[in-house]
């Protein structure tokens, strides 16, 4: 695994970026989030919230600041549906700070490994969801695993273009 | 100490965020309140609702996402328009595009018109629905959804300053659609039917059964809660039941798709019904703000002219009531309440002998003739032996004193069978001569 392990500096900078872009692209997964499957009916398989969130923590490299983002995401997620506060905000959470740690230790430019973080970190957010839901709230979980599934791999091509193009938004020294 | 916090910190903070929000949840997590009289006939249906805190969160949601999307909902038509004006402006400038650009932009128009034509037609039915109905309701735009997939919610651009509040049915002219939940000032929130959390009460339109409506893990309603039944079959209407409080009685909700047997529950069955409303495409909806009837003078005059009708009915059926008791008074009973209750028979086998049916005996005619029952012998004999004929049993010819077999086996075996005693008539029947017949 020579290529994942960060050899060199520049791989661990921390990316840093505009207020505006920490304030406007969270805002806007939020809204796209709820106003895209308007359009896509039912096909709508992604987490713009949850992408935002990895997108941040991995390239802050700041477990905290993943942590915190992906709670706010979360939380602001939940905070539109009927469901309790609280289900998308562990979820987030912990997938913000696995991010981050994940980031820390391995090189996330590459577009291929970019994509298997997204799927796996979407799965494990419904995996986590299901548990709150299941485990906490003594709910019944009735979703199908396989939108789980589309989900995920939504979640893995949007990261593919969203993610280069988030990084054109970075202050360069 | 101060190494621990700081080497820990990434921990700490996870933990602390997580234990924030899971304590969150449990404050939220409450005792369901069961609406008793939600289903007629059927389970209580059990709902929760938020405390002011987490309202508090639903609105700062909200309010954070719905200007957006009303905002891009409302800035559909201008950026159409603003396209259409810069295909315009190139269409001067470049007069050897002219034709293909005034192609591009009479296609685009028609797709505008298109699409305004069509929501033309909707709303001319939605309007026209409306006039029909009887209740009173506000249009509504949809401008937004959950954005997750375990929550079908929808937002709409009308909230309480419209005359909104939690609970309130939302039609299409489809059929419905769901109800409100949090209202909010200028937005609301609506549980669409399909949603796992939802529920309604519906019947079956051909075999009146009544279940209850929810949606499934695919987005489907479905209902619930109802026995295994045969007769269920795929293309039935489902029909609102009215018991619910929320949605009025009668409202389409679609038509059964398909039978599934409840894996939790083997001998009941999930009935999958398409719904009539087209939920994943919803435009415009219809809130029905008040239960309270909103008749045109035209409906009030054809209400009031109806119930006069209905008075007369009732008024003349009454009458008919009355004088079929008065009838039924005056006429002998075929049973008499006051008879002594028979032991059951036993047969030589054990078993019970059934007795054969009785038949009402006849009255005793005032002069029988050939034609009446068990008068043909009297009516050939003397008038004087006529009454008595008329009460005993024919005998044969050789004497043997055994009733012939075509005589009515419903008659009953006279006394008279036994030496030395005389038939009697009937009590209510008119007294026959006493011929003092003895047999």
């Amino acid at each position: 695994m020579p290529t994942l392990i960060p050899d060199y500096r520049r791989d661990l900078e921390i990316r840093r970026y505009p207020l505006y872009i920490y304030v406007l692209v969270p805002l806007a997964a939020v809204v796209l989030q709820a106003w895209l499957p308007r359009l896509l009916g039912r096909f709508a398989y992604m987490d713009l919230p949850l992408l935002v969130a990895i997108y941040f923590a991995l390239n802050r490299r700041s477990p905290i600041h993943g942590t915190l983002l992906g709670a706010l995401l979360g939380l602001a997620q939940d905070g539109l549906t009927q469901g309790a506060i609280g289900i998308h905000g562990i979820a987030n959470t912990v997938c913000g700070f696995l991010a981050a740690s994940v980031g820390i230790r391995i090189v996330v430019e590459n577009n291929a490994i970019r994509m298997v973080m997204n799927f796996a970190l979407t799965l494990l957010s419904s995996a986590i969801m299901m548990g709150v839901i299941r485990g906490l709230l003594g709910l019944a979980w009735h979703s199908s695993w396989l939108d789980e599934l589309f989900r995920a791999a939504g979640n893995g091509l949007i990261g593919l273009v969203l993610f280069p193009a988030l990084d054109r938004t970075q202050i360069r020294d | 100490m101060e190494s621990f916090f700081s080497r820990y910190r990434n921990l700490i903070v996870l933990l602390a965020a997580l234990l924030l929000q899971v304590i969150g949840l449990a404050v939220q997590v409450r005792r369901p309140v069961a609406v008793a009289a939600a289903i007629a006939g059927g389970p209580a249906v059990h709902i929760s609702r938020d405390g002011s805190g987490v309202l508090l969160i639903r609105l700062w949601a909200a309010s954070l996402v719905t200007p957006f999307e009303r905002a891009i909902h409302g800035a559909g038509d201008g950026m159409g328009s603003l396209w259409s004006n810069y295909v315009d402006l190139r269409h001067t400038k470049d007069q050897n595009k002219e034709l293909q650009q005034t192609i591009d932009r009479l296609r685009l128009e028609q797709a505008e018109l298109r699409e305004d034509a069509l929501q033309g037609q909707r709303l001319q039915a939605m309007l026209k629905f409306r006039e029909s109905y009887a209740y009173q309701t506000v249009p509504a735009q949809v401008i937004g959804t959950s954005g997750s997939s375990v929550s079908r919610l929808i937002y709409i651009d009308k909230g309480s300053a419209d005359g909104l509040a939690p609970d309130m049915a939302v039609i299409t002219s489809d059929g419905i659609a769901g109800k409100v939940r949090d209202v909010f000032p200028h937005t609301a929130q609506v549980l669409l039917i399909n949603d796992q959390t939802s529920g309604a009460g519906v019947i079956l339109e051909k075999t009146r059964i009544r279940g209850i409506l929810r949606g499934n893990a695919g987005g489907q309603p479905q209902v619930i809660n109802i026995l295994a039944d045969g007769r269920i079959q795929p293309g039935e209407h489902v029909l609102t039941a009215g018991g619910d409080q929320i949605f009025p009685r009668g409202l389409p909700v679609g038509a059964v798709e398909k039978v599934l047997r409840d894996p939790d529950r083997g001998s009941f069955i999930e009935v999958v019904i398409k719904p009539a409303a087209d939920l994943q495409h919803l435009d415009e909806v219809l809130v029905i703000t008040s239960l309270e009837p909103q008749l045109s003078p035209q409906q009030q005059t054809d209400l009031a002219t109806s119930e006069e009708l209905k008075g007369a009915e009732v008024a003349a059926d009454a009458e008919r009531k009355k004088a079929a008791a008065e009838m039924a008074e005056r006429l002998p009973g075929l049973k008499d309440p006051n008879a002594p209750v028979t032991p059951p028979v036993i047969g030589p086998d054990g078993q019970p002998v059934v007795p054969p049916p009785v038949a009402p005996k006849p009255l005793q005619a005032l002069h029988p003739d050939r034609f009446s029952p068990g008068g043909a012998q009297g009516a050939t004999s003397s008038g004087s032996d006529s009454g008595a004929a008329a009460d005993t049993p024919e005998t044969p010819a050789d004497g043997t004193g055994t009733p012939k077999a075509a005589a009515p086996k419903a008659q009953p075996k006279p006394q008279s069978a036994k030496p030395g005693t005389t038939t009697t008539a009937p009590k209510s029947a008119p007294k026959p001569p006493q011929t003092g017949r003895v047999q």
